[in-house]
């Protein structure tokens, strides 16, 4: 049967260990509750997509991982997200300790206004101090893993608000990774990108996998096809499905999946 | 099926679908034609069965230039997806029913100056083939109903076909054994007869691809019940 095929990078290790447990989990933004006792599992070393149109609550889920609603009083979240057995919407959880767990890339790049090595430096120092010969070696690693480093290793002084698109994406990706985080999230990491860019970061997301826990929000159904393990379909705030990425694409069992994926709604 | 929200996807599938039906009718025709040409002698419906066939070609090019495209230009998932690939498929499988049924058409022509055998000779033939081409049309209007039920019918039913085929090639053996005048014409049946068989073994594909485009599953096991390669080995000359 399709589930079975070994196709890269769609093979999955259904023994692999569940990183992140989602339990009943519920999300108001003031009054609107905009996630619905949510319940997904989320496996380790793999890539989890989460698709659905506008609105239906994956990138507010993406948001509850590494707690940033944390920073909007009147938002709030009920329920748990078990990270190793932790709840981390629990009060009692050092929020910046998770983030250092939980890294994050969004939509548009955001390189912060320094130079290329004192972006990807900052989130180490941020948590470690580690002696300069060390450092150089973090950054240099970093930049490598996030196929940058041939691009910039000579002009590593110069401004990171100086690359391309595709270019600030990775570095981006670079500094988040150089944290040695566990989960990585990306919120629609290469909407903002060309067609080559993208390219880049797919490769990028593939190889990242074999060293950490993915989750990724992206409107691009084909890309989700083509980088995730693990697919959720959700809509108006609630799980409609979730499955091995060629179940959810190939032989959907809910019909709202399949008139999703095949463009008849949504 | 709900609408696509971009709607010249919807005409795209549209298209192709039209085409196979198309494909599908005139397969139906070309069998039937090409064994009336052959009960009958009548080389002209054989000529007519035999330029038919360079249609349904282009029709199956056709197609299979429109799913490639379709498939190119939208990246279809899903049902979609499974539907391109399908049509390619039973395309594929129906151009295969011409061109058996134009070697039905091309073995008429061949065998009309030829030494008569008795009548009864054809009437097996006529049989096989009235029950293949009940199984083409079933499966035809079980692929455009998306009718998964009526497709599983169909290939469960090959079985009939391959035990009937089996004993004509039985029978045929027999009337080349009562009369050495007989073996030119009954060889020519003989293979008509292995084409109608096979044409029935399209039939069952199409089912199977109905089967896999309905529910996402490929079937892993097929009907067979024909016997004839064993026949063979003890058949007298061998």
């Amino acid at each position: 049967m399709l589930s079975t095929l070994e196709l890269s990078p769609q093979s999955l290790d259904t023994d692999a260990p569940i990183r992140i447990a989602v339990k009943n989990l519920d999300f108001y933004y003031g009054e609107h509750r905009a996630l619905k006792s949510i319940n997904l599992d989320f496996r380790d070393r793999h890539v989890t997509a989460l698709i659905g149109p506008s609105g239906c609550g994956k990138s507010t889920l993406l948001r509850i991982f590494n707690r940033i609603y944390s920073l909007y009083p009147e938002q709030k979240a009920t329920g748990e997200i078990l990270l190793d057995g932790r709840n981390v919407i629990s009060n009692d959880v050092d929020v910046n300790e998770l983030r250092s767990r939980i890294g994050m890339v969004f939509q548009k790049p955001t390189p912060f206004p320094m130079s290329i090595y004192d972006n990807v430096a900052f989130g180490i120092r941020l948590y470690e101090k580690p002696p300069k010969s060390e450092l150089d070696d973090r950054v240099e690693g970093a930049l490598r893993r996030s196929a940058l480093w041939d691009e910039v290793k000579d002009k590593l002084k110069s401004s990171g608000m100086g690359l391309s698109g595709g270019q600030q994406q990775r570095l981006c990706i670079a500094r988040t990774i150089a944290q040695k985080p566990e989960v990585i999230l990306f919120d629609e990491p290469t909407s903002a990108l060309d067609p080559i860019s993208t390219g880049k970061i797919e490769d990028l997301l593939e190889q990242l996998k074999s060293d950490f826990t993915i989750v990724i929000v992206t409107h691009n159904m084909q890309q989700a096809a083509r980088i995730s393990q693990y697919t959720a379909f959700m809509y108006l705030g609630e799980v409609i499905e979730f499955d091995a990425t060629n179940n959810i694409f190939m032989n959907p069992s809910k019909k709202q999946t399949q008139d999703y994926v095949t463009g008849r709604f949504g | 099926m709900t609408e696509h929200i971009v709607r010249s996807y919807d005409a795209d599938l549209e298209g192709i679908r039209r085409s196979l039906a198309e494909m599908g009718g005139m397969s139906e025709r070309m069998l039937g034609d090409s064994t009336v040409a052959l009960v009958r002698r009548d080389t002209t419906l054989a000529q007519k069965v035999i330029s038919a066939d360079q249609r349904l070609d282009n029709l199956q090019r056709d197609v299979e230039e429109k799913a490639v495209l379709t498939i190119a230009r939208r990246q279809p998932l899903a049902n979609d997806l499974r539907e391109l690939i399908s049509a390619i498929r039973i395309a594929a499988d129906i151009e295969r029913v011409g061109d058996l049924a134009k070697n039905i058409a091309k073995r008429a022509v061949a065998i009309s100056g030829q030494f008569q055998p008795p009548h009864r000779a054809v009437v097996g033939l006529e049989h096989i083939s009235r029950l293949v081409q009940a199984q083409l049309k079933d499966v035809l209007d079980a692929y455009a109903a998306g009718n998964e039920q009526k497709a599983m019918d169909v290939w469960r039913r090959d079985d009939e076909i391959d035990a009937l085929y089996t004993s004509l090639f039985r029978e045929l053996l027999t009337y080349m054994m009562e009369d050495p005048r007989n073996i030119t014409f009954c060889t020519h049946l003989l293979f008509c007869a292995k084409n109608v068989e096979r044409i029935g073994d399209h039939t069952t594909n199409i089912a199977e691809t109905i089967h896999y485009l309905v529910t996402g599953e490929t079937l892993d096991s097929r009907p067979k019940v024909d016997t004839t390669n064993i026949l063979v080995d003890v058949a007298p000359g061998k």
